[in-house]
């Protein structure tokens, strides 16, 4: 059943938070403003590569209004950052590597004066050769941009001997496939409100997907216990990602501690497409063989990312792109290397989809090159191919079993649009007023993991309370940039426990009350709150039943949890309001659990346990006068367990889609030597509601195995994923041209019109 | 969003003229530190690229008299260049008599743009997404040079646009009514004229890098008069797109009046367009995907005007 309004009945909420979205009432961290504040700015570098041989701040610091120029000497403790491997400097010494590069940062009265402060600084340059390239950066000639050499890190994963397996191919696909610097951006660009305390703490509003990692790493930035830094991190308005990492924290906590006043941040948009994050473009060869019958035998990948000046999570980008490119299919004999490469381009890093959309555009080309070589349905020769719920996982590991491959396959094989495409045999037929318009239907299948993978910490959580004033406190540290987890908690609460809305209280983003719930990222959070609830469930209501039972002279047995309090099981009759029972208990009412993401038992680092499988079938329209292609249907199947919030979900999966769409037909934040070309939002053109017109239907896939506890799979990013090939394969179907570079190029598909063709 | 800087630092001076003349002399005394201000979406657009910098001084033209109003004239429609994009586009008397300018105006920049954008405004700039339809209607141009007021056809004002002063100043635009027969009741496009057993079209095309609130790739009109025998009786095809200046294929449309639309003579307006055509070329398309483009869709323009005859 299709996933909207009408079929979601009362299970159609209005979000907790939405109405002050709507309205705009809502108080974002960088709308924050504080009695006596600063403002602070940040220099970056003039140049994408260049050696720094002095920084000299004097005039600036003389300018009136100025209370700091700090640069890398009034670092105190450790002068880098970045989540998994701190090589990036708050601020530069005696090297800059990308034109987001900070050397100074201001603290002044306004703006303006901080904006005067900053040009007053002088940095001398000795300007470097700019290594704008991948492949160039590892050439032994190159210069090298960090210590350990160009190569921030190499993946492989071998099965057989696929030179041998080669020979006995009946049909092999050979392609190379672009994919570009997609940036993220989310409507609030990065910034926050960074407020010294009486008692010696920090407080930091600002936007970030992990508040406890902030902590952490601005304690080592600070040098000072991490109990000192206080970090509030939602609302948020948009992440993708893009706000994982660090970006203005450390220099608003540097200017707060230094000046002992509130300091205010924000980037403008430029400033944020200099510095900020944007998706590895990759460069992804592939060589696949069948044999006479579409049995895949051999699957060769090679992996070129472009990870841009530091490490980020680019590492582990790349682990799941080499996880993801074989995918959810069987072969004999793999060989996948990887690796991704430092440059002076911008910083590339987690970005929703987390190089899984790379990967599978370039996975599911191969697909549907062989179903064509062997003259088969592009889905059957899928179903041939594709893992059985037993199979073990992409890296040989054990997986949570599921049906959702062949599920998800099934939905789409059953579609009506993939039905229409059956009986598309011919498409030169014009069938339109203008027969320059061709129409053309693509599919696309993908399993994508969640959580971090083996071998990083991924620690899950959360605690219920019945609070003083009588609310049911929910208190997990996850965060809310948008996609609704406040909506997926409030719901969990009232379907699962029975609460009414009114009787809850969410706290989430304050790392002083909240526990560690680990990261919002990699389509975690729903899935871990639904299992901290599980968990908590008995215990949190035997509590609640117990002492009102106390309180009502009753047996708890005879109780129930009701709307706004405690009720009898055998008729719904309020018994004892959650405000009386908390005034009338002295015993404390709470539940706390803590656990680990379920990983697989395996060594292989990054490898998933849990997977959300999806596939999506579009309907495209080609103007070849022009070249450009317009989406116009959408269907896509998703199996990820059961659907906690019907519209969240169907949120996610269009937002995903619409984020793909943009990937697949517009968005490149296009780099010059080093410089971004693109540098607002008139240049770099993200969809528009009018890019968007096409019809999307979700069909939510709930069935799990009768054994499988694990719950609600993760649906944040898979939406993102499979357009992108299936969009390809429409084109290919339209104008018998295949893509291999995203976004596609009109002038590619542009032909001359058919009335002029012949002589 | 976002602490901008630049703007904060300018916080320019707003002078709010009530006349031409005043708006004139304070441009004069203000000289290169002062610009015209309409709607100024595209000036910010400029300023925040850093491509201009904002000028201490802006003279709002918005309150000068007179220029907000659409009125029929003696021979034509005078539209005040302060008449925002969006009044324009709602305006009857425009979507009757000059619907490609309509349709330019519904595919120009986003609605809360141009409830602010003004006619003037995208005509002044040179660039407008509006000008290969007004180019289409022989739209002429009242300028006021300081002393009076000066009448010249747009065609002829593009080909000295990025020559001139900038003190002068658009007051309005004038639209000849086009020489018709009543033909009420039928679809517009295909209205056919009653008498001379003729047919009109027309079709105005905006490329840009996506489907709305975009840049313009490539803009263009076509429009004109054919007999039932498919000769094109009257024809006029404008280009722009980009940062180009637009441009009227007088050339190309001489050739045709007189030719019976086939596949020779499309093929021919093809190859002309390529050769007539000088679009500038940027990071996102080249100039020969410009022309390639221009030249699909005049042709395509040409296929189906002949294919409905």
């Amino acid at each position: 059943m299709l996933l909207n309004r009408v079929n979601s009945g009362g299970r159609w909420r209005i979000r907790p938070d939405g109405i002050g979205k709507v309205t705009g009432s809502l108080t974002y961290l960088t709308d924050m403003t504080a009695g006596s504040m600063l403002y602070g700015l940040v220099l970056r570098s003039e140049y994408p590569h260049a050696s720094v041989i002095s920084i000299q701040t004097d005039k600036a610091e003389k300018l009136p209004g100025v209370h700091a120029v700090l640069t890398y000497r009034d670092v105190p403790g450790l002068n880098a950052f970045g989540i998994a491997h701190p090589d990036q400097p708050v601020l530069c010494e005696d090297r800059v590597r990308y034109v987001g590069d900070a050397l100074a940062t201001v603290a002044a009265e306004s703006i303006v004066i901080a904006q005067q402060a900053l040009e007053l600084i002088e940095v001398e340059y000795e300007v470097l050769g700019v290594l704008d390239d991948p492949e160039r950066a590892l050439h032994a000639d190159a210069p090298l941009l960090h210590p350990k050499g160009n190569a921030m890190h190499r993946t492989t994963f071998t099965r057989g001997n696929v030179d041998e397996a080669f020979k006995q191919c009946a049909y092999i696909a050979e392609e190379i496939y672009y994919t570009p610097r997609q940036m993220h951006t989310y409507m609030e660009t990065e910034g926050g409100l960074f407020v010294p305390e009486a008692d010696g703490r920090l407080t930091v509003y600002s936007p970030t997907q992990h508040g406890f990692m902030d902590r952490m790493q601005l304690a080592r930035i600070l040098s000072v216990p991490q109990d000192h830094i206080r970090i509030i991190s939602s609302p948020i308005g948009g992440s993708f990602g893009g706000k994982d990492e660090l970006n203005v924290q450390p220099y608003g906590a540097l200017l707060a501690t230094k000046t002992g006043r509130a300091i205010k941040m924000h980037n403008s948009r430029q400033e944020s497409v200099r510095a900020g994050l944007k998706r590895h473009p990759m460069r992804i060869s592939m060589k696949t063989g069948v044999d006479e019958a579409g049995q895949l035998i051999a699957h060769r990948v090679s992996i070129l990312a472009d990870t841009g000046p530091y490490s980020t999570l680019g590492a582990e980008v790349l682990n799941f792109a080499t996880e993801h490119v074989i995918g959810p299919y069987k072969y004999e004999h793999l060989d996948v290397e990887g690796i991704s490469v430092f440059t002076n381009n911008g910083m590339s890093g987690e970005f929703r989809g987390f190089g899984g959309n790379q990967a599978i555009f370039a996975l599911e080309g191969q697909m549907d090159r062989l179903a064509e070589q062997l003259g088969l349905s592009p889905w059957a020769f899928r179903k041939l191919n594709m893992r059985q719920s037993d199979d073990l996982g992409p890296f040989d590991q054990p997986i949570a079993m599921t049906e959702g491959a062949e599920l998800v396959w099934s939905a789409i094989e059953n579609s009506r649009l993939w039905q229409e495409q059956v009986r598309m045999k011919d498409r030169s037929a014009p069938k339109h007023s203008e027969p320059w318009i061709k129409t053309g239907i693509g599919a696309a299948l993908t399993m994508h993991g969640a959580g971090l993978g083996v071998g990083i910490p991924d620690p899950a959580g959360g605690r219920l309370e019945l609070a003083a004033d009588g609310k049911i406190e929910a208190v997990f540290g996850y965060e809310e940039f948008g996609q609704g987890l406040l909506a997926a908690l409030e719901q969990m609460l009232v379907e699962q426990f029975g609460f009414g809305a009114s009787d809850i209280r969410m706290v989430i983003g304050d790392t002083d009350v909240v526990p560690d719930s680990g990261s919002t990222t990699a389509s975690r959070a729903t899935a871990m709150m639904w299992k901290s609830l599980q968990r908590m469930r008995k215990p949190f209501t035997d509590q609640l039943l117990k002492q009102a039972s106390t309180i009502l002279r009753c047996h708890p047995g005879e109780l129930r949890i009701w709307e706004g309090g405690i009720s009898l099981i055998t008729e719904a009759q309020l018994l004892l309001t959650y405000e009386d029972l908390a005034k009338q208990t002295d015993v404390p009412i709470r539940s706390e659990t803590s656990f680990s993401f379920p990983v697989s038992d395996t060594k292989r680092v990054g490898a998933h346990f849990m997977y959300t499988y999806s596939a999506v079938v579009v309907k495209v329209e080609l103007n070849s006068l022009t070249g450009r292609v317009k989406v116009v249907e959408q269907q896509h199947a998703v199996a990820a367990g059961p659907v906690i919030n019907p519209q969240g979900y169907l949120g996610q999966i269009e937002g995903g889609s619409s984020m793909a769409l943009g990937f697949t037909l517009l968005e490149d934040a296009v780099m010059d030597k080093g410089h971004y070309m693109t540098r607002n939002l008139d240049t770099y053109l993200v969809p528009t509601i009018v890019d968007q017109q096409g019809i999307v239907e979700v069909e939510p896939i709930e069935h799990l195995p009768a054994s499988d506890d694990y719950g609600p799979r993760g649906i944040g990013e898979v939406g993102s994923v499979t357009l992108a090939p299936a969009i390809a394969a429409a084109v290919r179907q339209a104008s018998g041209k295949w893509v291999t570079k995203l976004p596609i190029d009109p002038a590619f598909l542009q032909e001359k019109p058919f009335f002029l063709t012949g002589e | 969003m976002g602490m901008n800087v630049q703007e904060t630092i300018a916080s320019p001076q707003v002078w709010h003229p009530q006349t031409a003349a005043e708006a004139w002399h304070l441009k004069q005394s203000l000289g290169t530190d002062s610009i015209y201000v309409s709607g100024g979406t595209l000036l910010r657009t400029q300023w925040e690229a850093g491509i201009a910098a904002m000028p201490k001084h802006f003279i709002n033209l918005s309150s000068i008299r007179g220029l907000s109003e659409i009125r029929v004239g003696e021979s034509g429609l005078i539209i005040g260049g302060q008449v925002k994009l969006q009044a324009c586009r709602m305006n009857t008397m425009i979507q009757r008599y000059f619907p490609m300018l309509t349709e330019a105006l519904r595919l120009t920049a986003a609605p809360s743009i141009r409830q602010l954008a003004t006619l003037g405004g995208n005509i002044a700039s040179s660039i407008g997404d509006s000008l290969p339809a007004l180019l289409g209607y022989d739209a002429e141009v009242v300028w006021f040079n300081g002393i009076e007021e000066q009448l010249i056809l747009l065609k002829d004002w593009l080909q000295i646009a990025r020559n001139l002063h900038p003190e002068r100043l658009l007051l309005r635009v004038q639209l000849p009514f086009q020489q018709r027969e009543e033909a009420d009741g039928l679809e517009p496009g295909h209205e056919e004229l009653v008498h001379s057993k003729t047919k009109r079209f027309y079709a105005y095309h905006k490329v840009g890098r996506r489907e709305a609130f975009t840049p313009s790739v490539v803009t263009v009109s076509i429009s004109g008069i054919l007999t039932e025998a498919r000769i094109v009786k009257d024809i006029r095809i404008a280009l722009g797109g980009g940062q180009m200046i637009p441009i009227r294929l007088e050339q190309l449309e001489r050739e045709l009046i007189g030719e019976t639309v086939d596949t020779q003579t499309i093929r021919h307006a093809y190859g002309r367009v390529v050769q007539l055509y000088e679009p500038r070329e940027d990071i996102f398309a080249s100039s020969a995907y410009r022309q390639t483009t221009a030249a699909n869709v005049i042709a395509a323009e040409l296929w189906k005007i002949a294919a409905e005859a």
